[in-house]
């Protein structure tokens, strides 16, 4: 972790391409080591207001479906029980208080459980905060964003209950 | 009686003298029949049938060239005649009262709208007796008379249980009335009056959800059935009035999606295009010059992707929503046919009772009551309300009150300039009429370009119809309709214009036609500016409204309006200048801008009730007979009877989640939400849940002080006990909705609170004894004063948009 302070930042879209375009965007950034990225996940809220992943990318740029690591992290901060379905099946029940804790704790979820409505398309990253003005810069086409701040530590270990999580699922 | 003798200049028709003979006992004595009889109108009169569009311009629909695909209007204007110099006022309800009673709008006291009666005879809102409607001639004639849809014309304040009845549509001369009477409505919700009663939001039928074009279409075809069913030769007259094309544009994907990708290149190229088919239509002649775009309107090519996509979307709902209504104007005229009247019928239909509506701001907006409230929204804010209810799939929905850019509606007024409000320019006042009526007209699908007028139908009609203007009616005499026939006109192309001079005029805005010139004289406001630092260049003694900048156009050579001569013919200016203040003199048009004297602060007398109280369950009160609880503190206070098992429901609510209020019980505890217009929440709630039995709960909003849109405290109470409350950032400042009611004991149609939506319309199931609010707690006289006057303020905003 290069930077103590993380940003969570939920950027909301009315056009899920659009929001697929900033996706990319913002994982280039990454990709370039323009700014240091944990994940970044790309996620359609139904109308029902079930949040689906759609995809995902990690701190080098990469896309890929496998959540774990900071994708996880972005993964379980905005959604716990996404966690469930993604990244450490449905007995990992730990993890995800732990995540669920931390939000409520840090005023995470008051941020963000309105951030993302219905029916809208959104680019959920966490970074380090000095990158905050290049993220803004990769996301033009965002209706609203939302941000809150994590630090370092607090994620480091969250993505440590992550990887534990896991590896208990796959042995 | 349909005898030639009958003197139809004075109604009612008196009855005929006794023929008969009476003695004593009936030896002897002879009945006279007559004296049974009704009146009847002249052998063979046709029925006849208006239909009106609302907030539409003539580049809106196919037959004239438009983008919306209308082949009713289409199939009508084919069989019939379509007029293309056919002129509106500016405004819903002036058009309407000009429309029904033949007469210039001013003259019938409808110069401004009913939601701001004001005190000058060109702005009352109030019909007088010596303008009958040509309806009402009818109907004392001897025709079924019914209107059905949009109302719009009787004064807000008389609309509820204890009137007076003398300016609703049945006082106006219609036998019955199904609709609404306020200047828009929800077309899923739509809160219903029939006849003199308000009966509220309505079931669907079959089980589907409730549509009011649906609706509307059932009750006209159903009056028609009844009236053949009862009589099987009295002639009808159908005033067929759509809440379409009208803010809230609500239609179902079904309709809208027929549209999808069809407005990508947006209103600059849209107008072009819908140029040259008017041209090729002939509705426009090919000599005509497309008006250019004014700079309060965004070029296309501006917008960043997502209000292109945002904007394309609220075109595809508004053409959708047209043609929905075409099709089911369709529908009834296929009623007609199948009864075997259609060709003794003649139909009148009239595209836009005014151009189209440029209220939807440049962005256009999620809920039309956020510009009726003045409440600035960036176009990045209105991207975010609209992702807030749902997204674009949500545009057209319930959950939304949307309204289109204006930029949209100056592309539907094609090829004119400006729209809606704007009296002084051709987009505003030059809508498409069609006529069919077989029996007079011989070349179908022909055009006519003679000046036309609103004011004409009813002087046409009853030509046609073969009944006088009357002279008196009800004892009082009758003010000459100033509209002309143009009936001659339907069998004879080349037939000679009879309306040879008109005055426009609507908020200020104003024009003076006389054979061929037109002078324009627009107020240097935009027309969804409302706000001070505008409204502070017309106040009285700053306005001198004969600097405002004028334009000069000669219309037979410059149908658009595109060519200004005003340099070049100052005396032609003058003259018509001189000529608009005689007209206004005479037709009560002065003073200027006396729809907006509560911006002025010229007040109606403040009212002396400050508490409104509603025994049991009371439902569907009018917008505007709603207490009056904006800008200052207020009490709601509630007698409850709480079962031993509790209770849930609404004890009172007002309009839906995009502004209103409710207060009502869940999960036992007292709540209060307030919904500021679908931008903000506020949500308070009890510690504790009710108890059993005879309760009092009151909600007392303390605000900060006295002003538009006050913050304030809000305290819940159950027993004088405070249990709750909360701050309110910011109140809605002048009406949370234009059409949605309030209801005690239940919370009819669209929910304040989404939180008990699956439960609609939520009943309380205790008991609502009685609800109490008392709307003046603490205000002194100055205060009194100032709310006073914005109250008519807002007034005036929510019926501009009518």
């Amino acid at each position: 972790m290069s930077d103590d302070k993380k940003d969570v930042l939920i950027a909301a879209y009315l056009f899920e391409d659009l929001a697929k375009r900033d996706f990319d965007a913002v994982l280039k950034l990454a990709e370039d080591k323009a700014i240091t990225v944990e994940g970044v996940v790309l996620v359609q809220k139904d109308t029902h207001g079930e949040v689906h992943v759609t995809e995902t990318g990690d701190h080098l740029g990469r896309k890929g479906l496998k959540i774990g690591g900071g994708a996880g992290l972005v993964v379980g901060l905005f959604a716990p029980p996404l966690l469930a379905a993604t990244a450490v099946g449905a007995a990992a029940g730990g993890v995800m208080a732990k995540f669920a804790k931390h939000r409520v704790e840090s005023g995470i979820a008051e941020k963000m459980d309105d951030a993302l409505p219905p029916g809208s398309g959104g680019v959920i990253a966490i970074y380090d905060s000095g990158g905050a003005d290049a993220v803004d810069k990769a996301l033009p086409n965002a209706v609203k964003k939302s941000v809150a701040q994590i630090d370092g530590m607090s994620a480091n270990e969250l993505k440590a209950g992550l990887a534990e999580a896991q590896a208990g699922m796959g042995g | 009686m349909s005898d030639e003798t009958i003197d139809r200049t004075r109604l009612p028709i008196r009855r005929p003298p006794f023929s008969g003979v009476a003695e004593q006992t009936l030896g002897g004595s002879r009945p006279d029949w007559a004296q049974i009889g009704h009146v009847k109108p002249p052998e063979g009169s046709p029925n006849v049938l208006v239909v009106l569009i609302d907030d539409a311009g003539f580049g809106n629909p196919g037959a004239f060239g438009g983008p919306i695909d209308t082949p009713n209007y289409d199939r009508i204007a084919d069989q019939g005649l379509r007029y293309n110099r056919f002129h509106v006022t500016a405004m819903c309800s002036p058009t309407r009262a000009a429309l029904l009673t033949g007469r210039n709008h001013h003259a019938v006291g409808m110069g401004g709208i009913p939601e701001a009666s004001s005190g000058f005879p060109g702005y009352s809102a109030m019909l007088p007796k010596d303008a009958a409607p040509f309806p009402k001639v009818l109907k004392e004639n001897g025709y079924s008379t019914a209107a059905i849809g949009k109302w719009h014309l009787t004064p807000e304040k008389e609309q509820g249980p204890a009137g007076p009845f003398d300016h609703w549509p049945n006082a106006w001369g219609f036998d019955y009335y199904w609709g609404f009477l306020a200047p828009e409505a929800s077309q899923f919700d739509t809160m219903i009056a029939e006849n003199q009663k308000f009966v509220g939001v309505q079931e669907g039928k079959d089980g589907e959800p409730f549509y009011f074009p649906e609706a509307m279409t059932d009750q006209a075809i159903d009056w028609l059935h009844g009236v053949r069913g009862h009589d099987s030769e009295k002639p009808w007259m159908l005033y067929y009035s759509t809440g379409c094309s009208h803010s809230p544009h609500h239609v179902s994907k079904e309709w809208s999606d027929k549209y999808k990708g069809r407005f990508d290149q947006g209103w600059d190229k849209l107008r072009g295009e819908t140029f040259e088919r008017q041209k090729k239509l002939g509705v426009v002649p090919t000599d005509a010059i497309l008006t250019p775009r004014d700079e309060s309107m965004p070029a296309w090519d501006s917008l960043d992707e997502n209000r292109r996509r945002v904007c394309a979307r609220q075109m595809e709902v508004y053409a959708g929503y047209s043609e929905n209504a075409d099709h089911h104007v369709g529908r009834l005229l296929d009623s007609i046919e199948a009864m075997g009247e259609l060709d003794n019928t003649i139909v009148v239909w009239i595209w836009g009772d005014n151009g189209a509506s440029l209220e939807g701001t440049p962005s256009g907006t999620f809920n039309e009551g956020t510009m009726l409230n003045g409440l600035p929204l960036t176009d990045q804010e209105q991207l975010q309300l609209t992702l807030k209810w749902g997204g674009l799939e949500a545009w057209g929905t319930e959950m939304m009150y949307p309204h289109y850019s204006s930029a949209w509606a100056w592309a539907g007024n094609t090829p004119f300039a400006w729209g809606k409000q704007v009296a002084s320019h051709l987009g505003g006042t030059r809508n498409p009429l069609v006529v069919r009526y077989p029996q007079r007209i011989t070349d179908n699908g022909g055009l006519r370009s003679q000046f036309t007028h609103v004011s004409d139908i009813g002087p046409t009609i009853l030509e046609m119809v073969e009944i006088p203007q009357p002279m008196h009616v009800d004892g009082i005499e009758q003010q000459p309709m100033t509209g002309a026939s143009f009936a001659d006109s339907l069998a004879d192309a080349n037939a000679s214009e009879h309306h040879t001079q008109q005055y426009f005029e609507n908020f200020g805005n104003r024009a003076m036609y006389k054979e061929g010139w037109w002078l324009a004289m627009r107020m240097p406001r935009i027309p969804w500016r409302l706000d001070p630092d505008v409204l502070k260049h017309f106040a009285p003694g700053v306005w001198k409204p004969d600097e405002d900048p004028v334009e000069l156009y000669y219309l037979p050579d410059d149908f658009s309006q595109a060519t200004d001569l005003s340099a070049s013919h100052p005396e032609k200016v003058k003259e018509l200048q001189s000529l608009f203040w005689e007209e206004a003199e005479k037709y009560h048009v002065k003073p200027l801008l006396a729809g907006f004297a509560g911006f002025f602060g010229i007040l109606p007398p403040i009212g002396t009730i400050t508490t409104n109280t509603y025994h049991g369950v009371v439902q569907n009160i009018a917008p505007g007979a709603v207490p009056r609880i904006y800008n200052h503190s207020y009490t709601i206070s509630a007698d409850l009877h709480i079962p031993d098992d509790g209770a849930e429901g609404v004890i009172v609510a007002e309009a839906s989640h995009l502004g209103g209020f409710s207060l009502f019980v869940q999960d036992g505890k007292l709540k209060h939400t307030y919904a500021f217009l679908g931008v903000f929440e506020y949500r308070q709630e009890s510690r504790n849940e009710l108890p059993a039995g005879d309760v009092n709960v009151q909600m007392i909003f303390k605000a900060d002080e006295a002003k538009p849109a006050t913050p304030g405290e809000v305290t819940l109470l159950v027993n004088g006990e405070p249990v709750g409350g909360g701050r309110m950032d910011h109140t809605v400042p002048f009406i949370f909705s234009g059409y949605a009611g309030m209801d005690v004991g239940l919370d009819n149609g669209l929910v304040v609170d989404r939180s008990y939506a699956e439960k609609a319309p939520f009943a309380f199931t205790g008991t609502v004894q009685k609800v109490v609010f008392d709307v003046a707690p603490h205000l002194d006289d100055q205060d009194e004063h100032a709310m006073h006057e914005h109250a008519s303020q807002s007034d005036i905003a929510r019926g501009i948009s009518g």
